[in-house]
């Protein structure tokens, strides 16, 4: 099966990500693939998260922190940027202790409270994992494809959706006991209880949020993962090691697209030794590709004669990939 | 109260009544507060744990509920860092 036929037989796939170590070429492939669904008359977010995104660099213009950006006709493009992202709700918070409790400024142990959470790596990873949510649970594009970071990461966030949905439920289910508590307690004292029911409200919004998230990540009708490699020792061992990964959190993977193949037509040209062992290297791991991964390998990339950037460039590559 | 010094029949054991439950009930009713405290203190030692340096998952939802929170931060702090609690001795 190709890469044409897979998105042709499941239109309902909507949900995108290209994963694989830095520097094989996710970003193009991800442009690519978005380039080529646009047009074919769907409307296409591309969309990333990393704080050192590519994007802007292959569309060639900067789109960073700015929302989605319009690049043709339906294709949009969005660099989100976290860390404003984390002022702005840092904010926010303070802002709705002052008007809820009427203070005039936030008591000191508070605001220094919400001043370190931002210092605390985890702080950037679940603020990026809330403006993934954030996209993919609007759902006003046919297509969403996420420009994903190297795959430590990406098995970073897609574990999280797991770990995440467990945490708020426990918490969420304390919560709930401690209500039957304070009805007991209520038929003494008449309590408000306001102020708890809030409380539980954000859990159970917090929880429809993950666990939305995490439904789609893991669901094979509407999400495809693929693969990124190049025909090298290393990456094909990496690959496999992630490969197993990812299938223990479930995360549905559709398919592998080989980067970055020299043509071996370059051979019957006269070309340097360099080239000629360059050539029958990956030959090798090209069989070793066969062998093990077969008919799970949906597109062979050619190495192109230049860098992929502006958009002339990315449809010649989408001709190739979409052959 | 003027109802219940009122001599009637059964006066007494009516009391008695009242004293039985009213001790019954308050027992319970203080139980549930401070078990509800306990379970007040636990929620916010796993949702805001880094305000005593433990963290504890996802700081970007935790500061969702730190508003709700604000008042009982002071007492909770206190509580988690104090090494024993006097009601330790008397409960």
């Amino acid at each position: 099966m190709s890469l044409k036929e897979v998105f042709e037989s499941q239109p309902e796939r909507r949900y995108i990500m290209f994963g694989g170590k830095g520097g094989l070429g996710k970003t193009t492939l991800s442009a690519t693939c978005a380039f080529w669904l646009a047009s074919h008359g769907k409307r296409v977010l591309l969309f990333s998260v990393d704080p050192q995104a590519s994007l802007s660099d292959i569309f060639q213009r900067d789109i960073f922190g700015k929302g989605p950006v319009p690049i043709m006709e339906n294709l949009w493009a969005e660099e989100v940027d976290a860390d404003r992202r984390i002022r702005e709700y840092q904010d926010e918070i303070r802002k709705k202790i002052l008007d809820m409790y009427g203070f005039d400024r936030v008591p000191e142990e508070i605001d220094n409270y919400i001043s370190a959470a931002s210092a605390e790596p985890a702080m950037e990873e679940s603020a990026i994992f809330d403006a993934v949510v954030d996209i993919i649970v609007q759902g006003d594009y046919d297509y969403y494809i996420y420009d994903m970071v190297p795959l430590g990461h990406a098995l970073y966030y897609l574990s999280m959706a797991k770990v995440y949905d467990e945490w708020i439920n426990k918490i969420t289910k304390l919560r709930q006991e401690m209500g039957h508590y304070d009805q007991v307690a209520a038929t003494m004292r008449r309590q408000e209880t306001v102020e708890e029911d809030k409380i539980l409200e954000e859990l159970q919004y917090i929880k429809n949020r993950i666990n939305a998230s995490s439904q789609i990540l893991t669901d094979k009708r509407r999400t495809a993962f693929f693969f990124v490699l190049v025909p090298e020792e290393m990456i094909i061992l990496d690959t496999r090691k992630a490969a197993e990964l990812f299938s223990r959190f479930d995360v549905p993977i559709s398919g592998y697209v080989v980067n970055r193949v020299l043509p071996p037509e370059l051979r019957q040209d006269n070309i340097p030794q360099y080239l000629k062992n360059r050539i029958a290297m990956q030959e090798k791991y090209l069989g070793e590709i066969q062998t093990t991964l077969g008919s799970q390998v949906l597109a062979y990339v050619p190495e192109m004669e230049r860098d992929i950037t502006g958009l002339p460039m990315i449809e010649k590559l989408a001709e190739r990939l979409f052959q | 109260m003027a109802d219940d010094k009122k001599p009637k029949k059964g006066g007494i054991l009516q009391v008695f009544k009242d004293i039985v439950y009213g001790m019954s009930s308050h027992e319970m009713t203080r139980h549930a507060v401070r078990t509800r405290a306990s379970m007040e203190h636990l929620f916010i030692l796993i949702t805001m744990g880094d305000l005593l340096g433990i963290p504890i998952l996802p700081p970007y939802y935790s500061l969702r509920l730190l508003p709700y929170v604000v008042p009982q931060i002071s007492s909770w702090k206190r509580r988690m860092l104090r090494e024993k609690d006097i009601t330790d001795a008397l409960g």
